[in-house]
């Protein structure tokens, strides 16, 4: 009797595991791109594994409604890099702007702010949770990642990271249970009007279970890897780089 | 005493905690590896605080949004404050040690469930939970005589009552307001966001938590003390 309820327990939860199998269940789901020695590295593999397991069915972080948005939203840290390209195209208000598209796709290519806004748009009331202690509420409007990532054909099976590069020398690489999710949007408008240079126009990557550090603002480019070795300093980002955690859900 | 003529049995009823034997092995154990737990959690997250200074309540929070604390109204300033703290240090070692803060008190829990330690030793018997008995042994307490003549492991009501509210009230609130503040976690489970009414209120209820628990560490020092620090300080460490 109780062995086959524990059976019928086990296989009701077989189908909340399917987001984790459709996804490939693979090692890039639960451990970080290069995990840390000691105590701490096996804390971020309890920390990431305990997480995606808890999420296995990719369910959305709390949407909240229009009265609890921050407006105008705060910004922090980087508000207008200084990069010489990226003050020309703010200059032509990001009409020559175009976010290329490379690696392990398909068709790599290059997106222009219009062919992205063209696109089927998703727009989230979400927080914006900083590591540092504050939040916000804003509500984003953008294209799922993995919708942008259609447009140039798809990831190959050989795919375990798609990383984004930004005009303030940032880069941060994420696995693609990261990149599935419906919240994961590349955000070009913020509170009903185009995103602010402040908050990083023209684009912005909303990952809404990560801390702020992971949602990477000014959007250089977007290329599918198959490993992190070998870009920055091989962590996975340039946060983990710094030695803040890779995965940042916590 | 331990020596090599400890009897098996006085082993396993020590291990047991059977009613009149010193601190079981586990309770030991554990009591150490959680006061080398908490000193790392406090510290990285005056750390964590540090960096960002303020405390604000419900949903949002943020420099300029109307706070319930600010450390610079008292004297320390955003960049003096900032200064001090280093969140990357701070949040690498809280959100290690909390794991060994978290199975460590869960080996305890189970552990002690299972031997009933909880039961035998720590739930307050029927006579004990009249207002006379607690009045006197709280006149007892603040005129600073306390039980030196007791077992190690013989609780006084008010202790037992506030090791049973630590353990299954305080500690799993700070857990759960800990993890009300991650975005992760809170993705899993909506419902802490509501439970705190929000993920600046856990933020501020974890704060006012760790005073009350630095309090409960003064108190209980205080209370070693009182009882005899170094026989009671050995007999957490050996068991007699």
């Amino acid at each position: 009797m109780s062995r086959r309820i524990s059976r019928r327990t086990w296989l009701t939860g077989v189908p909340a595991l399917g987001g984790l199998l459709l996804t490939g269940c693979s090692r890039e789901t639960f451990v970080p791109p290069r995990v840390r020695g000691g105590l701490i590295g096996a804390a971020d593999v309890l920390t990431m594994s305990t997480n995606r397991l808890l999420l296995s069915g990719q369910q959305l972080a709390r949407e909240y409604s229009r009265s609890d948005v921050a407006d105008p939203f705060p910004t922090w840290n980087q508000t207008n890099p200084g990069n010489a390209e990226y003050q020309l195209h703010a200059s032509e208000g990001f009409r020559n702007w175009r976010l290329p598209i490379s690696g392990l796709v398909a068709r790599p290519r290059e997106l222009s702010l219009d062919e992205i806004r063209n696109l089927p748009a998703r727009t989230q009331i979400t927080a914006h949770v900083c590591e540092q202690g504050w939040s916000a509420i804003g509500e984003w409007t953008g294209t799922p990642l993995e919708r942008v990532l259609a447009e140039a054909g798809g990831v190959t099976p050989a795919a375990r990271y798609v990383v984004i590069d930004t005009f303030d020398g940032w880069y941060e690489g994420y696995d693609l249970f990261e990149v599935a999710h419906a919240q994961t949007i590349l955000a070009y408008g913020l509170n009903g009007r185009d995103l602010p240079r402040g908050n990083g126009a023209p684009l912005r990557l909303r990952v809404e279970r990560q801390c702020g550090y992971k949602n990477l603002k000014f959007l250089k480019s977007i290329r599918v890897v198959d490993s992190m070795s070998g870009i920055g300093r091989g962590t996975g980002g340039i946060n983990s780089d710094f030695g803040f955690h890779w995965f940042a859900g916590v | 005493m331990t020596g090599d003529t400890a009897s098996t049995s006085e082993l396993l009823r020590s291990a047991a905690g059977a009613p009149g034997a010193a601190h079981s092995y586990n309770v030991r154990v554990c009591h150490w590896i959680n006061v080398v737990a908490c000193a790392y959690l406090l510290w990285s997250g005056v750390h964590i605080f540090l960096d960002f200074p303020e405390l604000y309540w419900g949903h949002t929070g943020y420099r300029g949004y109307p706070a319930v604390f600010r450390l610079e109204d008292w004297g320390l300033s955003w960049d003096e404050a900032g200064a001090l703290g280093d969140r990357r240090w701070g949040r690498n070692y809280h959100f290690t040690v909390a794991w060994v803060f978290l199975i460590n008190g869960l080996v305890y829990v189970v552990w002690n469930l299972h031997s009933k330690h909880f039961r035998n030793r720590m739930l307050p018997a029927r006579e004990e939970w009249t207002i006379a008995h607690v009045r006197r042994e709280l006149r007892a307490h603040l005129s600073w005589r306390s039980h030196r003549h007791d077992a190690a492991g013989s609780y006084g009501t008010l202790q037992k009552a506030s090791y049973l509210i630590l353990i299954f009230v305080f500690v799993p609130l700070m857990i759960l307001t800990g993890i009300a503040q991650s975005p992760g976690f809170t993705a899993a489970m909506p419902a802490l966001l509501d439970l705190f009414g929000g993920r600046q209120s856990a933020r501020t209820l974890h704060t006012i938590g760790t005073v009350a628990l630095v309090l409960f560490v003064v108190v209980h020092v205080l209370e070693v003390a009182a009882a005899g620090f170094f026989t009671r300080v050995r007999s957490m460490i050996t068991g007699t």
